[in-house]
């Protein structure tokens, strides 16, 4: 009898029903929606903040202090430390590897180019050194547990575009100029009539350069494949080959900065202690959290002989900005959550309310106010559940929608998030009728029935 | 005459008659112009607010000479030109700090062996701004000292200083000494620098009047900073003034991202929460078949009936929303504290934008009331539909 009850007034009037349906199903999508975009958008701006470049710079330990002004290091090739190429495969045995996003290491060498092939003027040419930068791209590195890894510098620092051309192939003698240094050191184009000024062409994919050690003999032929743009010193440089940089300084398989792109977690004032200061079990946290100070431990810890610093502007920033815009997208979520729960509340507030004269034909049957609240709290929850399955449904659909507008990605859809959202949709709808159910089962029959 | 009176007579009579109702309905019109507004004026206010966390990562802005040859660190600018640097954009204040680099050697006071490294002569507003990094010593008491000076914290290593601490700076046979007041820690090339008092640096380098060049972070949207870069280019024909391609890039891409997704996000909340609200009441208006009923039957014209309806709802909308928006508001401006750990700065403008969302979200439900023009008051009365 209760089932029938129950049952027939959804069948007998559906309308009814379905515009609770309605708001309910709409509340939850919004939740759903709300829910599994900032679940999984955090992840995917961490990811974004990676654009900002390298957050981790590795040098050597036991260093002379770099000379560095605007990105180029004025020391000699022979002074200060360097360090071993063939360990950088280690970096993706630490505890945190997957978050190892790319690195790239870097040497630099003072050179003089030209674009002549000067073979029988063996002396550099005269006018400024250059400075080469030798560093990988699409680098396949070894790593010890048998597998290999491709990164470079193109990765660490995505806002290296190239204005012309490609990329150099490593193992080739190839290299790629900076747009300043294109300009400069172009050949000049013999005037077609007699009497004109000749004028220089910027220097361009298919050309050759030759590139002299500052006191070398014979010039390393490299053929520019492409131009470089960065909007800093690089511009003004030669790009190449770690090992074609290697031979230049005179230090092969070494390198003298690495740049690391990892993804952290933002810092909290747990991570800003002193990991000296911590008791056993805090150092067990902090270190297997992807703070950017226990990734930086670790490197140092596999890196023998290393100072791994983090480059504040770029972790504080991205620090900061995160925390802020993921409290941002919560609130934003909640607001969904309230307006949803307010909404299905007062739908079901409503279709409480407007069922008084029910009411009291059952109680003027006999029923008690217990029964009474039961049966129709048995009919908001079944509401419920239909409810809160087809806004499950919409708000993945709605979600989907906004992670393919916006972030260019589909946000999985996460099965848990059913089950939330059945609780909430159950829990609202409940607390929505609370109150009209106290009144309800408080009714007096005899006024009702007689339509007052 | 008293036509006009009868009709708000009805009006009163009928959104009184129910308490409860009209609580039901004024809670579902209040919630949503609660959220309407709060999430408005949160939204108008994060966008402008990143643009100032942005500013996190540093100077974005460099003006250099022009035809520098980075090799040499040869090209110099004019002093002055660091007064003529607009103060502010967008409402915002520019901090703007002038470099000059110098290699020169450096020694801990009263030590023999020196090493070479790089001093960088400061002046301006904000080096903490266009530098960002952490000083692990600091003392504000040293900084007023007139040569005073900031170590990074590799090279204070090496020097073995520590705030309090003197230093010797050498360069070609010229000499100064500086009193260290910080040392900071950035994770780039400044860690190895000196960062000197701008007239010791000119004097080490015997370049009176001159700097290597000025860091500036400016505040604004992405295309609020190219604008500046294009004015400032224009005003110094001397310099070259660019931005800094790699905060650029990022801060560009982010910021349309992060307030792509508040403003995706804020108008899909809106839209489900005035569709929410419809639907909640839209039940309330279903009920009132009965009313129209017994109107429809002492001659009332469908217009008429429609009208009162509208009435209604009108009011409610006005109601609800006015409640609703200013409790809004009033709730950003605390959850803008929150989040941002400031105040969001109330916008007026959301006020009535949202009281007027209210208010054809309130008209809107009152919609499915059209249907009660074909309500027979006969079937009505006999109890049936």
């Amino acid at each position: 009898m209760f089932l029938r009850l129950v049952a027939d007034s959804f069948t007998r009037r559906p309308k009814r029903k379905m515009l609770t349906l309605a708001a309910l199903a709409l509340g939850m999508a919004v939740a759903t929606a709300a829910l599994s975009v900032s679940l999984d958008v955090g992840d995917r701006l961490a990811e974004e903040f990676r654009s900002l470049g390298a957050n981790l710079l590795v040098t050597p330990e036991a260093d002379s202090l770099p000379l560095e002004i605007g990105g180029v290091d004025y020391r000699p090739a022979n002074a200060g430390a360097y360090l071993p190429e063939a360990d950088l495969g280690k970096l993706k045995t630490i505890f945190w590897r997957f978050n190892i996003k790319a690195f790239a290491p870097i040497i630099e060498a003072q050179v003089k180019a030209t674009p002549y092939d000067m073979d029988y003027f063996p002396d550099p040419p005269p006018g400024a050194a250059y400075t080469i930068i030798g560093t990988w791209v699409n680098h396949e590195v070894k790593i010890p547990d048998g597998t290999t890894y491709v990164t470079g510098i193109e990765r660490t620092n995505p806002w290296w575009g190239l204005k012309k051309g490609r990329w150099f192939t490593e193992g080739q003698d190839e290299c790629v100029v900076g747009k300043t240094f294109a300009i400069k050191k172009g050949k000049s184009v013999v005037p077609e009539r007699p009497g004109e000024l000749p004028t220089r062409d910027d220097l361009k994919p298919g050309d050759v350069l030759f590139v002299y050690k500052i006191k070398g003999q014979t010039p390393v032929r490299l053929h520019v494949v492409g131009v470089l743009d960065t909007g800093g010193p690089e511009d003004n440089a030669i790009i190449a080959p770690l090992e074609v940089v290697q031979t230049f300084a005179a230090k092969p398989g070494q390198y003298r900065r690495l740049y690391v792109s990892a993804l952290t977690k933002p810092e909290d004032a747990f991570a800003r202690k002193d990991p000296k200061t911590m008791t056993p079990a805090e150092f067990d946290r902090w270190y297997c959290s992807p703070y950017i100070s226990s990734i930086a431990l670790q490197i140092s810890q596999e890196l023998k002989g290393t100072d791994v610093r983090v480059i504040r502007r770029v972790a504080q920033g991205e620090g900061t900005i995160l925390t802020r815009v993921r409290a941002l997208l919560w609130l934003v979520t909640l607001a969904a959550l309230l307006a949803a729960a307010l909404a299905v509340g007062a739908s079901a507030a409503a279709s409480v309310i407007e069922r008084r004269t029910e009411i009291g034909l059952m109680k003027a049957l006999g029923a008690g106010s217990g029964l009474v609240g039961v049966l129709l709290a048995a009919e908001q929850l079944l509401v419920a559940f239909v409810g809160g399955g087809i806004g499950y449904a919409v708000g993945i659909l709605l979600a989907r929608l906004l992670g393919e507008k916006i972030f260019g990605f589909t946000p999985e859809p996460k099965f848990f998030l059913f089950f939330i959202v059945q609780v909430l949709a159950s829990l609202i709808t409940l607390l929505g009728s609370v109150y009209p159910l106290r009144r309800a089962s408080q009714y007096d029959p005899a006024p009702i029935l007689r339509g007052e | 005459m008293s036509d006009v009176p009868m009709f708000w007579r009805i009006v009163r009579r009928l959104i009184t008659a129910n308490y409860g109702r009209l609580f039901v309905i004024l809670l579902a019109l209040g919630a949503g112009a609660a959220i309407t507004a709060a999430l408005l004026n949160l939204q108008i206010d994060a966008q402008r607010r990143l643009t100032t966390e942005f500013r996190a990562l540093g100077a974005n802005v460099i003006v250099a000479p022009r035809d520098a040859d980075a090799n040499s660190a040869g090209g110099t600018l004019e002093e002055g030109l660091l007064r003529g640097l607009p103060a502010e954009n967008a409402g915002k204040p520019v901090p703007a700090v002038a470099f000059l680099y110098v290699i020169g050697e450096v020694a801990k006071a009263g030590e023999i062996h020196d090493q070479a490294a790089v001093i960088a002569g400061t002046e301006g507003q904000g080096l903490t701004r266009v530098r960002p990094g952490q000083r692990t010593e600091y003392s504000a008491e040293l900084e007023k000292d007139p040569a005073a000076c900031e170590v990074g914290a590799k090279a204070a290593g090496q020097f073995k200083v520590h705030a309090g601490d003197s230093l010797r700076l050498r360069n070609q046979g010229r000499e100064a000494t500086c009193k260290v007041f910080a040392v900071v820690a950035t994770g780039g090339a400044e860690d190895t620098q000196i960062f000197s008092r701008l007239s010791t640096a000119q004097t080490l380098a015997d370049l009176p009047g001159r700097i290597s060049l000025v860091q500036l972070s400016v505040t604004g949207t992405p295309d609020s900073i190219e604008r500046f870069i294009a004015a400032l280019a224009e005003r110094m024909p001397g310099a070259d003034v660019h931005g800094i391609k790699q905060l650029a890039l990022a801060e560009g891409k982010l910021y349309n991202r992060i307030s792509g997704l508040l403003s995706a996000t804020v108008i899909i909340v809106l839209l489900l929460t005035s569709l929410c609200v419809m639907a909640g009441m839209s039940n309330v208006a279903i009920e009132r078949k009965n009313d129209v009923g017994l109107m429809k039957a002492i001659g009332g014209s469908v217009r008429r009936v429609v009208r009162l309806f509208l009435a209604e709802a009108i009011l409610m909308g006005i109601v609800g929303g006015l409640i609703g928006s200013a409790i809004g508001i009033g709730g950003s401006i605390w959850l803008g504290k929150s989040v941002f750990g400031v105040a969001a700065q109330p916008r007026w403008i959301v006020y009535p934008v949202s009281v007027g969302i209210t208010i054809i979200v309130s008209v809107a439900s009152a919609f499915p009331l059209r249907r009660l023009a074909s309500v027979r008051p006969a079937s009505v009365f006999r109890g049936e539909a």
